[in-house]
């Protein structure tokens, strides 16, 4: 399992490599750590499940002594570990800049997002493949733009507020039941993209 | 005698395309060449062997084990080559050997190295801008590196030109003389195994045709030629497939000696090659489609 871990690490090098850096960087600006951060982590681990899609790496993968277990498991791990990785950077960014540690509040809130969004991203790129996961997702903003534009316009407004309350909330059991509904999310996605490659036919 | 692999009662269907009922043995310390035609079933065989597909019905089990419970253990003591590259390719052939090396207990970096060198594999170009040639003695360097007892391989030979077929085959025979190892390998250039294969296994659309000792085919089957007027209704269930000419019927039999009884002088017998069998029983395998739908 390690080991395809270490590979995955190995796989994006010149990827960590340009984007890393450039993330740090980015704490000499004033923009948003959380957007920020997000987009990072997702990129990297997309940037990373996708290099595994080609047949030709199910092929070897799946020829190598590991289980279609230990595969699917690795990429949810790795992806905890690419995540880190951009919030290690982020952490250390801030600390040079500002000389102040991010609020802890928005490293968890990025972790929640980007958990979030790898649970319903992965058993969708296993189904199907993480490419229409571009048109899926064009698709939810098409819908989202016509409930913007003729239902709720105060929408983005509304979650920007919700996510600001969110954060200022110290709420410690609010907080509690946001992360360990998240992690059980986190869980039972792994274990559905587990069912779906285990019978997947390439 | 062992068996390395074994299928038993195998079915696996697609949409159009069905592999049926098939039991294949592969003994150890021979090497096996698998034939058949393209579509046929032999790159779904092979992933039936490699838990690349699980069969719908039937046993599939490699030394004595079965992929259910034991999966890890058969993986690690199988050396594989696909027809088609399955390595990375935006990263170098060091980067790709540390990727591999992990996955394997028995790694041997000695006889890794001595692959690299004998093929002359550059090892910090991008897997990339290799050949085809080079990506093929890239898998075998793998395949050989971590002392597998059980090497698969998928049409290895296709592609290649014929000097390095020649050398790949003599490495092959080199890599049989301990007697431990045991090769199982699909090709359509049958020449390739009259030099190596102990053991021919042949499938035609998705059945199991026959696995015998090559020696044993020459003296099996054969192919007969002989003037057109000797062919009748019973004549001709004697043989697998005919073809007619204007100057007689050429055929192949199955059972050489009952031809040689029946027929006696009026007909020449001679040594069929391996595609005359594969041809032969495709024409057969036709002509019953034909004269029953």
């Amino acid at each position: 399992m390690l080991n395809l871990i270490r590979k995955d690490i190995v796989l994006q090098k010149n990827t960590l490599l340009i984007l890393l850096p450039l993330l740090f960087l980015d704490s000499f600006l004033d923009g948003s750590r959380i957007y920020v951060g997000i987009l990072f982590s997702i990129a990297i681990v997309m940037q990373s499940f996708a290099t595994d899609e080609k047949p030709s790496v199910h092929y070897l993968m799946n020829s190598l002594p590991y289980t279609r277990k230990e595969i699917v498991s690795s990429k949810y791990a790795g992806a905890c570990v690419f995540s880190f990785l951009v919030m290690l950077t982020i952490l250390i960014g801030n600390l040079v800049v500002t000389k102040e540690l991010v609020p802890w509040e928005q490293l968890l809130f990025i972790a929640g997002v980007v958990a979030v969004f790898i649970s319903l991203a992965f058993p969708f790129s296993y189904l199907f493949k993480s490419q229409y996961l571009m048109i899926a997702s064009i698709v939810l903003f098409v819908l989202y733009m016509i409930v913007v534009s003729k239902f709720i316009p105060d929408l983005n407004d509304r979650i920007r507020e919700a996510v600001r309350t969110l954060l200022s909330l110290d709420h410690s059991l609010l907080y509690g039941g946001a992360v360990l509904s998240v992690i059980l999310l986190y869980i039972f996605s792994w274990m559905l993209s587990v069912r779906i490659y285990s019978r997947k036919v390439f | 005698m062992e068996n390395v692999i074994e299928l038993n009662n195998v079915t696996k269907s697609f949409k159009g395309f069905e592999l049926k009922d098939l039991s294949i043995s592969v003994k150890k310390g021979f090497v096996t060449g698998f034939i058949g035609g393209n579509g046929v079933g032999k790159s779904t065989t092979i992933k039936l062997i490699m838990n690349l597909l699980r069969p719908d019905s039937g046993e599939v089990s490699l030394f004595g084990m079965n992929y259910r419970e034991h999966e890890k253990e058969i993986k690690q003591r199988i050396g594989f080559v696909f027809d088609n590259n399955i390595l990375y390719e935006n990263i170098t052939l060091s980067e790709m050997k540390r990727i591999i090396k992990p996955a394997y207990k028995n790694w041997d970096d000695t006889i890794f190295q001595h692959y690299v060198n004998l093929f002359e594999l550059p090892l910090k170009k991008q897997i990339k801008t290799f050949s085809k040639g080079m990506l093929m003695k890239a898998s075998l360097t793998f395949a050989l590196s971590h002392h597998a007892e059980l090497i698969i391989m998928d049409e290895p030979t296709s592609g290649l030109d014929p000097i390095f077929r020649r050398e790949l085959l003599d490495i092959l025979h080199d890599i049989m003389q301990d007697g431990e190892k045991t090769i199982f390998f699909s090709t359509h250039i049958t020449t390739d195994l009259d030099r190596i294969a102990d053991y021919i296994t042949f499938i035609h659309n998705g059945q199991h045709i026959f696995t015998k000792e090559h020696y044993k085919i020459e003296e099996d089957y054969a192919i007969v030629k002989g003037e057109t007027n000797l062919l009748d209704r019973d004549t001709e269930r004697e043989f697998i497939g005919i073809r007619r000419s204007n100057y007689g019927f050429e055929a192949l039999t199955m059972n050489r000696q009952r031809t040689q009884n029946i027929f006696g002088n009026t007909v020449i017998l001679e040594k069929p090659t391996l595609e005359d069998i594969m041809l032969y029983t495709k024409k057969g395998n036709d002509n019953y489609v034909e004269s029953y739908s």
